[in-house]
């Protein structure tokens, strides 16, 4: 599971989730990717079910990039406590991901197989997503 | 080498506002600039840029109302979602002009097909004459086994094309297939490990403030 080793404050304020990725929208290292559609806070968990979800499936071809990393740490007060006495204890690590951001890569599969293993990846994300091949400009 | 001509007209007005209508009108804002001369704010039809961009390094012949320059694309910005043009910055080039360009690379020939082919650069960077910038260039990869890689030297060069990237850089690498036993390891990591690795993944805003934070915590309980 994706955990950063060391963090400056424990403790952080929820990431903006407005506005659009300005980097990463597009396929650097394999041949297809997983788009991210709509804004939303992926969890290191998330990540690592979507990874296993297309490793699984693609078997021994094919590699698998991931492109989003959880950085950002979430709190949570426990159940059923008063108000006050401060923020609660990390609970999530995150990766802020905004619309466009390219979140998984994967090559040296055939068209197919990728689409079906990305498609399994999509259904352990909290976003609409869409699949995406590499460009030439 | 693709030319293509396109007729624009100057933008008046600036800001995200103008910008917007523009884009409203069908045209897109762009600014042409290069060889020491002023930058010329210009607004270029979508429908015909988008056309044009779909080749790569295309040559623009932009017709203003009192004079036409030849200019290359320099830097495209597109909606990350619909993919629609929002911006172009085009640079003035002038005919027998030597210019620095990236140029797509295309593969061929029979591989081992137990390796992964892995594009480590889909382009690199060649010098050539700002008329004849090729499509692309090719990489032959006939009898390539797993495990080896393909530089930029390797690159088949038409003539009068001079390559600028590092002739070692890695242009395309036929990793071996990893086996399948090391992806069930991966699979095996515990899940419930998960709260200790991140207790112990954050004790550098300091150990004592967080014990603190925590006694906190469970007082409120």
């Amino acid at each position: 599971m994706l955990i950063p080793r060391r963090v400056k404050h424990r403790k952080q304020h929820h990431p903006k989730r407005a506005g659009k990725s300005k980097g990463g929208t597009t396929v650097a290292f394999g041949d297809y990717g997983v788009q991210a559609m709509e804004p939303a806070y992926v969890t290191n968990r998330q990540i690592e079910a979507a990874r296993i979800a297309m490793t699984r499936h693609i078997k021994r071809g094919g590699k698998v990039w991931i492109n989003i990393y959880p950085d950002r740490p979430l709190t949570k007060k426990p159940a059923e406590t008063r108000m006050g006495s401060g923020k609660g204890s990390p609970e999530w690590w995150i990766a802020n991901v905004k619309p466009g951001r390219v979140m998984f890569e994967i090559s040296g599969v055939t068209e197919a197989v990728a689409s079906e293993a990305m498609t399994r990846a999509m259904h352990k994300l909290p976003m609409k997503c869409r699949i995406v091949r590499r460009e030439e400009f | 080498m693709a030319e293509i001509s396109i007729k624009g007209s100057r933008r008046t007005e600036f800001g995200k506002g103008a910008s917007r209508r523009a884009r409203r009108d069908g045209f897109i804002p762009a600014v042409i600039y290069g060889h020491g001369e002023k930058p010329q704010h210009v607004a270029l039809p979508s429908r015909e840029l988008g056309v044009a961009l779909k080749t790569s390094n295309v040559l623009i012949d932009v017709v203003l109302d009192d004079h036409t320059e030849l200019t290359l694309p320099k830097s495209v910005s597109r909606d990350p979602l619909t993919g629609l043009l929002e911006h172009i910055d085009l640079v003035i080039v002038r005919r027998g002009e030597r210019v620095v360009v990236s140029v797509p690379v295309h593969t061929e020939g029979k591989y081992d097909q137990d390796g992964i082919l892995e594009h480590t650069n889909n382009s690199i960077e060649v010098e050539v004459d700002v008329t004849s910038i090729p499509a692309f260039l090719m990489l032959n990869m006939e009898g390539m086994m797993a495990g080896e890689s393909k530089t930029a030297s390797e690159v088949i060069l038409p003539e009068g094309v001079k390559l600028i990237s590092d002739p070692k850089m890695t242009v395309v690498h036929l990793s071996v297939k990893a086996a399948e036993v090391e992806e069930v390891a991966v699979v095996a990591v515990p899940a419930e490990g998960d709260a200790a690795a991140a207790a112990a993944a954050t004790p550098a805003e300091g150990d004592a403030a967080a014990e603190g934070d925590d006694k906190k915590d469970k007082k409120s309980k």
